[in-house]
């Protein structure tokens, strides 16, 4: 099955830069969506939600699918996930790779899973009744961890290839994430890279971390640090100009700022790539599926 | 249980009730631990749901204070979980938590700052409708009026507070001096709604929560009238009754007759 188009260069939307977008519509391809903002009945934040979206394609970005939960899926939820996306027509819908409760509860945390047969058959299984429900592919991410378990008999780049694989499905690989848990894991970030197939991959977070010394906190809260960049430039050269955006989750700056770092995304990307092609005597598989995509997605509403 | 399973509980256990069993699943590394490497989760885990509770509870958190404040969401985080899938809903039960602490019950205000607090947020993203205007009140057919039951804006919310709480949120809001509690001789009726984007309140006489929430509850303006009749004598009653059916529908109270 084919992924859907890339849509370039995004950013995270934020209730801070709802008005700032709409005054100045600022040089940024697209925009992801936080899907849970939006599932309440209605006021200010679907009204907002409706207008960016007439000026802007969107991809929908969940917190609460728990797909690796051992509770069972919650429909409901995911009811009104697919209204919303009968209702803002996103790109996509992402979620992310691990667990947020059992037992009726949410931790409101991305929970990390063990990397075990058992665990891997039983994701598939839901990514593939989620799947069916919502009535598309849907991309899953993977999220920074701090533990690793005691029962893991695979590595995460092979849990991740081999849930996407079995499953059908997309990835939304976050670029921040991939180094947080490496340090944290001590793992090499571009042995992860290596193993995860470029048709698999429809996006990249890039993001920054807290350094706490001898461990990576994902924080989600400032620019992105230098180790990120040459990681996302690496990411680049695997699988090419992937549709790409900053997501800052708190101690969110003006629009204007995050504009500015999100250009340096875009030059990254094209230098890299150009650098790939001139290496390659003009004819890198990177640049070949940028010539063959096409830059940005039809016309919000269109 | 499977293993995947008795994994998860056991660690939902260790963020929630700090149970140990979690650590026999876990690996640290000589450079970090087991300890501190679950530590991260426990303390995203309460830091989390005590923004939640900040960010829904924002008044409270001023008036509070930041230590008191994370005191209490700290109370209120150990003693309730989410079943919520979005952390907008968390705290729904913070004003019946602090009527009922002993450390908070004795300034019953709080209570009732944050179930003022939390019906605002209910106002803000209740669902939309088109109110009725005027124009379209103009076009019902003067036989019909009797019989006419009125729909409500699903914002609309209806409040008795003992404590001056909204000038007190009002206050702290706009960052003005704020004024000492004090308490109404009696619950004194309030209305809070939404206008299109704009979410509104004010304080109601008697005789106006009286008709507004029989007409809330189905009662055609027929009857409505004859309340107004039994408080105001039938020589005021039926302007009376008119002025606030306009008003209702110019604040856009009101989304529809049948």
């Amino acid at each position: 099955m084919l992924k859907p188009p890339a849509l370039g260069f995004g950013l995270g939307l934020r209730v801070d830069h709802y008005e700032a977008i709409l005054a100045d519509p600022p040089p940024v391809d697209w925009f992801e969506v936080l899907t849970e903002n939006y599932l309440v009945p209605g006021g200010k934040p679907l009204h907002y939600l409706t207008r960016i979206r007439e000026r802007y394609p969107l991809a929908m970005h969940g917190v609460s699918m728990s797909i690796g939960s051992t509770a069972p899926l919650d429909r409901e939820y995911l009811r009104q996930v697919k209204a919303l996306a009968a209702r803002v027509e996103p790109a996509w819908v992402s979620d992310h790779l691990c667990w947020t409760g059992v037992a009726g509860r949410n931790t409101h945390d991305l929970l990390p899973l063990p990397y075990t047969e058992e665990a891997l058959a039983h994701v598939v299984e839901r990514v593939r009744a989620v799947q069916e429900l919502l009535g598309r592919r849907i991309l899953l991410e993977n999220v920074s961890s701090y533990v690793a378990f005691r029962d893991s008999s695979l590595t995460e780049w092979e849990f991740l290839r081999e849930v996407a694989a079995r499953a059908d499905c997309l990835i939304l690989l976050d670029v921040n994430n991939i180094y947080v848990s490496a340090v944290n894991h001590e793992f090499d970030a571009l042995e992860y890279l290596q193993a995860i197939p470029p048709e698999r991959v429809q996006q990249m977070h890039l993001a920054g971390h807290e350094n706490h010394g001898d461990y990576l906190v994902d924080t989600h809260d400032s620019p992105v640090p230098d180790p990120v960049w040459e990681l996302y430039a690496a990411a680049v050269r695997r699988f090419g100009p992937v549709s790409t955006m900053i997501e800052r989750d708190d101690h969110i700056p003006p629009l204007a700022e995050l504009c500015a770092e999100l250009a340096q995304a875009r030059a990254l990307c094209a230098r890299t790539l150009a650098q790939e092609g001139a290496a390659d005597g003009g004819g890198s598989a990177a640049e070949a599926s940028a010539r063959q995509r096409p830059r940005r997605a039809v016309a919000a509403g269109s | 249980m499977s293993g995947l399973a008795h994994v998860q509980a056991d660690f939902q256990d260790y963020l929630l009730r700090e149970s140990e069993a979690v650590g026999a699943h876990v690996l640290g590394t000589a450079r970090v631990p087991v300890a501190t490497r679950l530590g991260i989760y426990a303390g995203a885990y309460r830091s989390r749901l005590a923004e939640a509770l900040q960010s829904n509870f924002p008044a409270l958190a001023k008036l509070l204070g930041e230590a008191d404040f994370h005191t209490l969401a700290a109370a209120y985080v150990r003693t309730h979980d989410s079943p919520y899938f979005s952390i907008r809903y968390y705290g729904d039960a913070l004003p019946q938590f602090l009527a009922a602490h002993e450390d908070y019950a004795a300034a019953p205000v709080l209570a009732e700052l944050a179930r003022w607090e939390w019906t605002m947020t209910g106002v803000f993203d209740a669902p939309d409708a088109t109110p009725l205007t005027h124009e379209a009140l103009a076009g019902v057919a003067p036989q019909q009026w009797a019989r006419l039951r009125f729909t409500w804006h699903p914002s609309v919310r209806r409040l008795a507070l003992s404590w001056n709480v909204p000038q007190i949120w009002q206050a702290l809001t706009e960052d003005r001096e704020r004024p000492q509690a004090s308490l109404n001789a009696a619950p004194l009726p309030w209305l809070l709604w939404r206008h299109e984007l704009t979410s509104y309140f004010r304080s109601l006489t008697h005789t106006e929560s009286a008709l507004l929430d029989a007409a809330r509850n189905g009662w055609p303006f027929g009857e409505l009238c004859e309340l107004l009749c039994e408080e105001l004598g039938e020589a005021q009653a039926p302007a009376h009754a008119a002025a606030l059916l306009r008003d209702w529908v110019g604040s856009g109270l009101i989304s529809g007759v049948a």
